[in-house]
């Protein structure tokens, strides 16, 4: 019995070995990569943050212009675009924000979906809703063309009157251990936050040659450029997720290794002892 | 000449953060030009040249597509890319433009291919022209 035992696990010690061999690869990939996106994600942070705080300052001085991009009295269908990973085994970090998504749009009757990542369009594809859009494969090194791309779309189905809002849910890094996922909303402008903006407005903003002309320029270029950061964003958040479960996946098997060779050298011990107990009790004997 | 604050930004990170004294920018509707104490003024800003005049010396950057943002505190530049007339890899322009050339020859048909083509045409051709005025 002892030695059955033995070989038991001796085979578990082997597979969780083979098993910690993998997520540690994948710890080093994640966190060799996660590098990279950590930096361009803090590069793109201030423009990001200047486009944002410029379009909340847009939006608070518009309550007396009218512009397509401008509140409409009834939110009846709403658009989501929603940023995911390509690929599992992140820890949390797909789920989070599917189901961020999810619950914001439980009150729709028929909301429309951009889905970025391939676990994204996997979510929503499988509970059936309509996706206008879907995009896989492009985290990685997002460029300005696709993201230009999916703004596009989503602008095209606003002032066509097809969904009244647009709301984009992304993961933001903020620590390589922290990862917060976000719903942002980016249509219609006037209802974003506008703290800010007070400041601007007894001055009185001069907008080249129209605001009108701008706006419909300069708000395309707005959620394009929202978007990338976003993706960037959720890149490295997602890689820093990875890293740190793959990490405790690490630690885990270790551990277990620690106490299964424990058992493998107690189990050998009292092999041992056994057969010293038979041989003497034989010696015994004679 | 009065001083003012500068910030030029990209998706890439911060390309400049200081002082001023004149910026001339290529926006939809034309160049035009900010010094201190402009009125706050929003522009959207097209593919070309931008003049930026720091501590006396004019430097020429090329700017595809952007925004112009000026307030009392601060004139934000925000661009698409932005790249200083010494800083353009003009073997890589070239051959940028060389290959637009190539993909509008091609994308007869595809309406939007022909419209990125296009564009990266114009960025290229910007960029050469930029790096060789110098």
């Amino acid at each position: 019995m002892a030695s059955g035992n033995m070989k038991d696990i001796k085979r578990r010690v082997k597979s969780v070995e083979s098993t910690m061999q993998i997520t540690k690869a994948m710890q080093l990939v994640a966190s060799s990569k996660l590098r990279k996106a950590k930096a361009r994600a803090e590069e793109a942070r201030p423009f990001f943050e200047a486009q944002y705080s410029l379009m909340c300052r847009i939006a608070a001085e518009t309550e007396k212009l009218s512009s397509v991009f401008s509140h409409r009295c009834e939110v009846n269908k709403r658009l989501f675009i929603v940023i995911a990973g390509d690929r599992g085994l992140a820890g949390g970090y797909n789920s989070n924000i599917l189901k961020l998504a999810q619950n914001a749009m439980e009150k729709d009757e028929q909301p429309y979906i951009i889905a970025i990542g391939k676990k994204s369009v996997e979510y929503f594809t499988k509970r059936n809703y309509p996706i206008a859009a879907s995009y896989t494969d492009i985290a990685e090194r997002i460029k300005t063309a696709d993201a230009a791309d999916i703004a596009q779309i989503a602008i095209d189905m606003y002032t066509s009157g097809k969904v009244d809002e647009i709301r984009l849910f992304f993961t933001q890094f903020v620590s390589p251990l922290v990862q917060t996922a976000t719903d942002m909303e980016v249509l219609p402008i006037d209802s974003l936050p506008s703290g800010e903006a007070v400041r601007y407005n007894k001055v009185g903003t001069t907008y080249d040659p129209s605001p009108d002309a701008v706006f419909n320029r300069i708000i395309p270029k707005l959620i394009t450029s929202l978007i990338m950061c976003a993706v960037g964003e959720s890149y490295a958040s997602e890689l820093g997720a990875r890293r740190t479960s793959m990490e405790n996946a690490t630690d885990n098997a270790e551990e277990m290794i620690a106490t299964l060779s424990l058992m493998y050298n107690r189990a050998r011990q009292e092999k041992i002892t056994n057969e010293l107990n038979e041989i003497v009790s034989g010696a015994n004997a004679l | 000449m009065t001083e003012f604050q500068l910030k030029i930004l990209t998706p890439e990170g911060i390309v400049y953060e200081g002082k001023a004294e004149s910026v001339i920018v290529r926006t939809t509707v034309g160049d035009k030009g900010i010094l201190a104490r402009h009125e706050p003024y929003v522009a959207a800003l097209g593919i070309g040249q931008a003049k930026i005049r720091i501590e006396g010396n004019v430097r020429i950057a090329a700017i595809s597509s952007g925004i112009i943002d000026v307030t009392p505190e601060c004139t934000s530049i925000l661009a698409q890319s932005f790249e200083w007339a010494d800083e353009i890899d003009l073997e890589r322009a070239e051959k940028a433009k060389a290959l637009a050339e190539e993909r509008i020859k091609q994308a007869k048909e595809d309406k939007k291919q022909l419209d990125i083509a296009e564009y990266k045409l114009k960025r290229a051709i910007n960029r050469i022209n930029v790096a060789t005025k110098k």
